[in-house]
């Protein structure tokens, strides 16, 4: 069966991953988590969740790094669109929220190991509520 | 103590790659990386979604190498800073980027270190630093006398609002 979808591909002219890259179309979802800065999360350099590193986000976030949400279901989603504004530096709306815990509606694409979420509404938003500096202070300062 | 070292030590980087030659900063899935590809905005890569000049500075950026794969390039070399500056000139164009390749395991992501450009059949650019937000976020802003981050309108009205926790009325313990 493998074989036979492969031969029909070729002779279509198609690639196979090719055809996989280029068919993605966005699967609508909602989301539930944390709005986080994608650098310092991913990298560990520095704690990187909640009250604790608020501030650290704002920076970045104004700084021009992507911000994502670590969603509830251990993915991170990294935003590209904020209830129609396709701007995704330093974009106002996105700093508004940061750190914020929120559940949002969606398109999600996925592409070579990225959830790129283009967030169509911010269905809920309940601000902060991570407390972790009372553990780890003010990070990195 | 802890705001001086990182900041030392992101100049320390900073001066110590006059090279041209990327540094690694010790993140767990690092490589260093020297590689080809051209520079896309990636929303319009993903979703078709596209405007003119990959949105001028206002969309997130990526590196497409020439076997398709997308790698978003989430930070330059400057403190708290992404690279759409460092590489908005470069829309739709080839660079060569240096810098790391951090393959986490939920997301892969790129940290942009130097860039020069790469036409296809011609000599390549000149070696730029990864560092031009801070070139131009003083070009718009004065010289601050302090880390830009520190003075940046944005961010203290972000702050002013909802303090430094993010909580309104909650003050960070003292440190």
């Amino acid at each position: 069966m493998h074989k036979k979808l492969i031969a029909v591909a070729v002779a279509l002219g198609i690639g196979v991953w090719g055809f996989a890259a280029e068919a993605a179309t966005p699967k609508r979802v909602k989301v539930s988590g944390e709005i986080i800065d994608t650098w310092c999360y991913l990298t560990e350099i520095m704690f990187a969740e909640g009250s604790a590193h608020h501030k650290c986000a704002i920076w970045c976030a104004v700084g021009g790094v992507p911000v994502s949400i670590k969603g509830k279901d251990g993915k991170i989603y990294m935003v590209l669109r904020v209830e129609g504004d396709d701007t995704s530096v330093a974009n106002p709306k996105i700093v508004s929220i940061q750190s914020h815990e929120v559940t949002v509606d969606g398109d999600l694409y996925v592409r070579d190991g990225v959830n790129y979420l283009l967030v169509n509404k911010v269905a809920d938003d309940k601000g902060v509520i991570n407390l972790t500096h009372k553990k780890h202070g003010v990070v990195p300062f | 103590m802890k705001k001086s070292f990182i900041i030392s030590a992101v100049a320390t980087i900073a001066l110590s790659s006059a090279a041209w030659a990327a540094d690694g900063w010790g993140i767990k899935n690092e490589k260093i990386t020297r590689t080809e590809a051209k520079v896309v905005d990636i929303a319009c890569e993903v979703t078709g979604n596209c405007v003119a000049n990959c949105g001028s500075g206002k969309r997130q950026l990526g590196l497409l190498f020439d076997n398709g794969k997308l790698v978003p390039v989430v930070k330059n070399n400057d403190p708290f800073a992404g690279a759409t500056v460092d590489l908005i000139s470069f829309c739709n164009k080839r660079i060569v980027a240096d810098g790391l390749m951090i393959s986490h395991p939920k997301m892969p992501i790129f940290q942009l270190q130097f860039k020069r450009a790469a036409p296809k059949g011609k000599p390549k650019g000149k070696w730029s630093g990864a560092n031009w937000f801070g070139k131009e976020w003083e070009k718009a802003n004065g010289k601050p006398g302090g880390e830009w981050f520190q003075h940046d309108k944005r961010v203290k009205a972000a702050i002013a609002k909802e303090g430094v926790l993010g909580v309104p009325g909650l003050k960070p313990p003292a440190q």
